[in-house]
This record gives C-alpha cells, structure tokens and sequence, in this order.
C-alpha cells in the first residue's frame, strides 16, 4: 500500500508540465541521436549532460533516463535499416530486423520494435518498483568468482550466434577476445599487443569495432554486390495483424523479465540480455531455424530485453550507488555533478527523485510509443536513399563517430583495417557477433577470474565451490552441449561423405547473410 | 577494360533513367559471388599463421614480479593462442563444397530476380569490371580520405570525399551530389563543433 502512495507521489511529481517536457526532449532527442550509426546512449547522455547542467536535480535526471531509453529505441532503428547497430545492445535486433527490412517489411519490423520496447520497458518498471531493494541486497553479495561465471555464461551464446559452423563462430569469438585484451593491463600495467604503439595503450574502443565490422562491411558487402540483391522494396504497412501480436506476445514477456534481471546484474547489461533473451528463444521457438532470416520474434526478444535491461541497470545505480554499466556509469558522473549521490540512503533521504523516476518512467515508455510510432515512416525514409548516395553518407557517418568518441585519426585508420576484416569474414561465413561479444566480455571475463583468484590464493576450485558460480558455470555447460554434439557430428558425416547431399543443403542457406540457421532440417 | 564507354556523356542524355539496363556481365572472370571468397584451406592457414604470430608474442610478454599473482599477464593470451590454433586445424580440414554450393545458389537467383525488378536506383554501384579492384579502390579511396581529415579538416575533406564517392559511384544527378556534398559536412561540422562541443579539425578554412 505505500508503496502504490510513494508512486503516485511520483506520477504527481513526473507530470508537472515542467517535467513532462524534459521526458519529451530527452526522448526525442535521444532517439535522434540513437539512430545515427555510431552514437548511442552513452554518447547521448554525454552529449546532454552539458544541458542537464543547471537544471533542478530531479527533472535533470528524468530527461537524462529519457535520453536513454530514447537513444536504445533509435538504436534499433539504425539496426534494422542499415544494419549499422551503434550501441552494442541493438546488435542482436539486427540479426532478424535487418532480414526482415530487406524483405520490405521494415514497417512491420520498427513497429514490433517499437511495441515490444514499450513492453520491455513497462514491466522492467513494474520490477524495478517491486524488487529493487530485494534484490539489490541479493546482487551486491556478488564476488569476482560470480561475475566470471556470468561472463562464461555470456560468453556460451556465441555458439547460437556463430550460424551453421560453429569452428567459425568460435574464431570470431577468440579474436574478439584476443581483441578486448590490447593495451595496458589494468592489474599489473604491462602492455600486451600494442606494438609500442601510444594510440593502442588504451585499448581498441568498442565503437571502432562495431562500426568497422558492421557498418563500414555492410557498405563494402553492398559494393560487392553492385549494389544488386537484397533488393529493397519501401516500407509497407506498420499495422500487425493481431495474430502476428499473438506471435510476438509470448517471447516479449519472457525477454522483459529475463532482460530485466540480467540487467540489474552489474556488468551484463543490456548488450547481454539480449544475446540471452535472443538465443533463448531461438531455442524455445518451434521455428529456430529461421531465426536470423527476418523472424518477428527475433526483433521482439532482444528488443523487450535491452529496454528492460536499461531499466533494469538503474536498480544497482539507485540503490546500491554502483553503475550496472557504461551508460549507468555516465549517469552516476551526471548526478554526481548535479550535487546527488545515490545510494542505500537515496531511498530514505530523497523519495521524490526515486519515485519522481520510477513514474518518469512510465511516462517516458508511453512517450516513446506515442512518439515513435507516428514517425516511423519519416525514420524509413533512409531506405529510399539510392545506393549510390547512401553508401559514403554512411562511411562519414562512421568517421565522424569515432573521430567525435577519441579525436585520433590513429582510430579512423583502426576503423578501416576493422570494416576490411569485417568485410572478409562476411564473404567467408565469419559471423560477426560473437566478435563482437567476445570483444565486450573478453576484458570483463579476465578481470573478475583474476580478481576472484587473487582473493582464492590461486586455488581453481573455488568457480565450482561457490554456489552461485557453480550454478551459473553449470547451465553454461548445458546450453554448450547440443550445439557441441552437433557439430562433431556434423564433422564426421562430412568426413565420411565430402560431397553428400546434405552438404548442398546445409549451403543452401544465406549467402553471406549474418548468421545461419544451425540446423538445416525442414520445418515441423 | 571498360565496357561503359559512354560514360561522359550520359550526365546530358535525358533518356538515361528510362534506358533498360543490361544486367551486368562480369568480363575478368571473377563474378561478385566469387571475390573474396577463400578455401577453408587457405582461411585455416590464414589464421592458423595468425595464432602461431600471436602465441610468440605472448610467449615473448613479460612476467609480472613485484607481487605474486596466481595468473600471469600472459596467461590468458598463451591459452587463446592455443585455442585459436587448434580452430584453425580445424578449419583447415573442413570441407570446401559448402561455399560453392552457396555460390552458385545465389549466381543463378541472382540473374533471374534482379532483371526482375529494376528499381530507379537498383543501377549497380561502380564502374571497374572486377569487383576485387573496385573494393580495392574504395578502401583506397577511405584511407585518402582518412590521410586528408586532419590536413584539410573536416570540412574540405568530407565534401571531397562524398562529392567524388557518390559521382564515381555512378548516382547522375548531379546537382543533388553537389548540394549534399557541400551542405551536409558543414551542417554536420556546424552541429558538432558549435552545438555539441565536439570539436572538428577545421584545416585552412578560417573557422
């Protein structure tokens, strides 16, 4: 009961016309920003905090939560038109939304996205409301050695993005991690491949890399191809049958509650809910195997997950003070700035800017729909820019992104050696995503094994003596299995017979689409 | 060499939109569906050179003494050699008719569908007839652009770059090219060095 009062003390404050305006600027502007490959939240809220600077405490943050969650839906938007995901969170609402935009329904895509966003959003609220303080006092008993675990378990959906070969998943996914590993290392300062280079001592940025082997290689895929193929029609009708919403409903609910706790899990984040939400899926879906050709349910399962996730991550941050991520961590600088330390005592101390959120919220996930849904059309226009134009429109784009993120033209020409790379793990069957992962929880998953066996006295066992880590290593392990199964069998047929019909059928598949359907079995 | 001779002229004749385009025939042999593509021999050896680069390296890397660490620096690396090695054994024994199966699926759809739909912009991207010379031209063309940004600025660069890059890529009208080319990086340079403090090199232009 107090707490649907403190809520409602909450809506009184989030509706004030005052605030009402900052949701609607932070969300637009947000969106705007997300959907220029290259920027996202991280660089949206940096890009806002200067105009947050000065302004009343609570409505600063209000807009700047707007801003987030604005900048993951713009975010989705590029990954579904351009396949050029700027925030690593909409990678995976690429590997469907990109097929499916292809196919001319971009329409029906963006809306799923929109929609399944509102969902997403709305119940990690719903979450954050009821459990943030339970929870947050279960999380933050979480060591090193839990951490590693969670990287591991992160780590192991590679095998259901790595397509129809998973040898070559998995050297995607080590090179990203080999990749994650340059520069100085933060525990004992030595450099590892830097090749004495000062630009690298920092390590390569995520972004140079997701807009290298995403966007930079899809133009030159683009070019490759003469610009034929794939050829796309415009964006026809948003409106989802209800029994495409039926198709939808049920992996978007799972998504939001799964995005919701892997995000209030510091360190996971959006990124990794929705590879988890998305190769759950995959998995529970009858029709798996056409995932990654435009399947609806593979744009509503990490799109409900990341916004949940987003949501999710401020649990740790008003609770406990600790960023859940890189964007939440920009946001702790921002109150920080604003005079506010959040924290066990914010609950207490300053209810209005704990529940003057939560309800900013809500509002902020209507604005969005409201918002969003009118202008997809407008947002698909991009589709209709020739070819010929849209191809060095999106490699200045990508300039301009990396130059603005590091002001070094060391990283512009790291930027083109990538989008190569990219470009020739494209046209040989490399999938880019796992890459990717490999690159965002490679460093992550060092750090905490270090740490956790620092703290053990280098004593291995103590990933199988804890119970949480033991747990989580444990379902890892599982989800491993029959992908793994698979492929040495996979590998003696292809032994025995080098040129059996299955073979042709396995190839039969994408081209150079991003990723594969693993099994090649018809449907049903 | 070049099978558009008339290229030149083409920007004056008033019929070139409504002109039914050929599809487009490779002549060096090498068709789109082609280039780029290798042997998983050749991959396997590849990044099996790779990994055996990597794994001396990391054999070569320092070890950390002032404080007893349970794992090295370059623990982690040795392990990810090894293990990308072994993947590259393993790449390199797998079978190649997957690749040339997907090949020649998509050669014989491609000849059919895209004759079907000739959208106004569906006219192929560049005008070299192998592929492999065009790509190669447009990272070259990227690591020009890239050289020139801090010498000539931003401003200046992007405007070459886009201007050349979209004529060259064979979009003919031209007044559109040049207004977008001179427009947009100073609307972009504007936004970013004066709206959002994201300072551009400006090169010689005064501001």
């Amino acid at each position: 009961m107090g707490m649907l009062d403190q809520l409602l003390h909450g809506f009184s404050i989030a509706l004030t016309p005052q605030n009402l305006l900052f949701v609607l600027i932070g969300v637009l502007a947000g969106t705007v920003i997300g959907i220029l490959p290259g920027l996202g939240p991280m660089s949206a809220i940096a890009l806002m905090i200067p105009i947050a600077y000065g302004m009343e405490p609570t409505s600063a943050i209000i807009m700047l939560a707007g801003v987030y969650y604005g900048a993951i839906f713009g975010g989705s938007t590029s990954s579904i038109l351009l396949n050029a995901p700027g925030v690593a969170g909409t990678v995976a609402t690429s590997f469907d939304g990109y097929p499916m935009a292809l196919r001319g329904r971009a329409g029906k895509a963006l809306a799923i996205a929109a929609i399944s966003s509102f969902v997403g959003g709305t119940i990690g609220v719903v979450g954050l409301m009821a459990i943030a303080p339970g929870l947050a006092s279960f999380a933050v008993s979480f060591g090193p050695t839990e951490y590693f675990a969670l990287m591991v378990l992160g780590l192991t959906a590679v095998v259901s993005l790595g397509g129809n070969n998973l040898v070559k998943g998995l050297i995607s996914a080590v090179v990203g991690v080999m990749t994650a590993l340059v520069g100085i290392d933060s525990q004992t300062a030595i450099v590892r491949y830097t090749f004495d280079l000062p630009e690298l001592y920092e390590g390569v940025e995520f972004l140079i890399v997701a807009l290298g082997v995403f966007a930079l290689a899809e133009v030159l895929v683009m070019l490759n191809r003469r610009g034929q193929g794939g050829a796309r029609k415009g964006v026809t009708s948003l409106r989802l049958s209800g029994r495409e919403l039926g198709r939808i409903a049920p992996p978007t609910l799972r998504s939001s509650v799964l995005g919701f706790f892997t995000g209030v899990l510091p360190g996971a984040g959006a990124t990794v809910a929705s590879f988890l939400s998305y190769s759950m899926e995959k998995k529970i879906a009858r029709d798996g195997d056409t995932f990654g050709q435009g399947n609806p349910k593979g744009v509503a399962a990490p799109e409900a997950a990341n916004n949940a996730a987003a949501v999710g991550s401020f649990v740790p941050l008003m609770t406990l003070g600790v960023p859940g991520s890189g964007t939440t961590a920009i946001l702790l600088g921002a109150l920080l700035v604003l005079g506010v330390t959040p924290g066990p005592t914010m609950l207490a101390d300053n209810p209005d800017m704990f529940w003057g959120v939560v309800a900013s919220m809500y509002v902020g996930s209507v604005v969005l729909l409201v918002l969003n849904l009118p202008l997809i059309p407008v947002f698909a226009k991009v589709l209709n820019t020739p070819r010929a134009v849209l191809v060095p429109l999106v490699v200045v784009f990508c300039v301009v992104g990396v130059y603005g993120l590091s002001f070094s033209v060391f990283d512009l020409g790291l930027l083109a050696a990538f989008g190569a790379v990219g470009f020739l793990m494209r046209r040989n069957g490399f999938p880019a995503a796992p890459l990717i992962l490999g690159l965002i929880l490679g460093g992550l998953m060092e750090t905490n094994m270090r740490r956790a066996l620092q703290i053990s006295g280098g004593d291995w066992g103590v990933f199988a003596s804890e119970p949480i880590s033991a747990g989580l290593l444990a379902v890892a392990l599982l989800s491993l299995l029959p992908a793994l199964v698979r492929a040495v069998r996979g590998l003696r047929r292809g032994r025995v017979g080098p040129s059996s019909p299955e073979a042709a059928t396995d190839a039969g598949a994408v081209p150079d689409g991003g990723s594969e359907d693993q099994a090649p079995t018809p449907r049903g | 060499m070049s099978d558009r001779t008339t290229t030149p002229n083409e920007a004056a004749a008033e019929t070139v939109r409504s002109r039914p385009r050929r599809p487009w025939r490779p002549r060096a042999g090498v068709t789109p569906e082609q280039a780029f593509r290798f042997s998983p021999r050749t991959m396997g050896t590849a990044v099996g050179l790779f990994a055996i680069g990597y794994l001396v390296l990391a054999f070569q890397m320092p070890d950390y003494t002032a404080v007893s660490v349970p794992v090295q620096p370059s623990t982690l690396p040795r392990w990810l050699g090894v293990v990308l090695l072994v993947l590259a054994v393993l790449l390199f024994f797998q079978r190649a008719p997957v690749d040339e199966a997907a090949a020649a699926d998509s050669t014989s759809t491609d000849g059919t569908s895209t004759d079907a739909d000739p959208a106004q912009d569906a006219a192929r991207l560049g005008r070299l007839a192998d592929p492999r010379l065009e790509i190669g031209l447009f990272v070259g063309a990227l690591v020009a652009y890239v050289a020139l940004f801090e010498p000539l600025g931003f401003v200046l660069a992007t405007a070459l770059y886009l201007g050349s890059m979209t004529w060259y890529l064979g979009y003919r009208r031209h007044l559109v090219t040049a207004t977008v080319a001179l427009s947009l990086p100073f609307a972009l340079y504007a936004a970013m060095t004066w709206g959002l403090g994201v300072v551009l090199p400006s090169g010689p232009l005064p501001f």
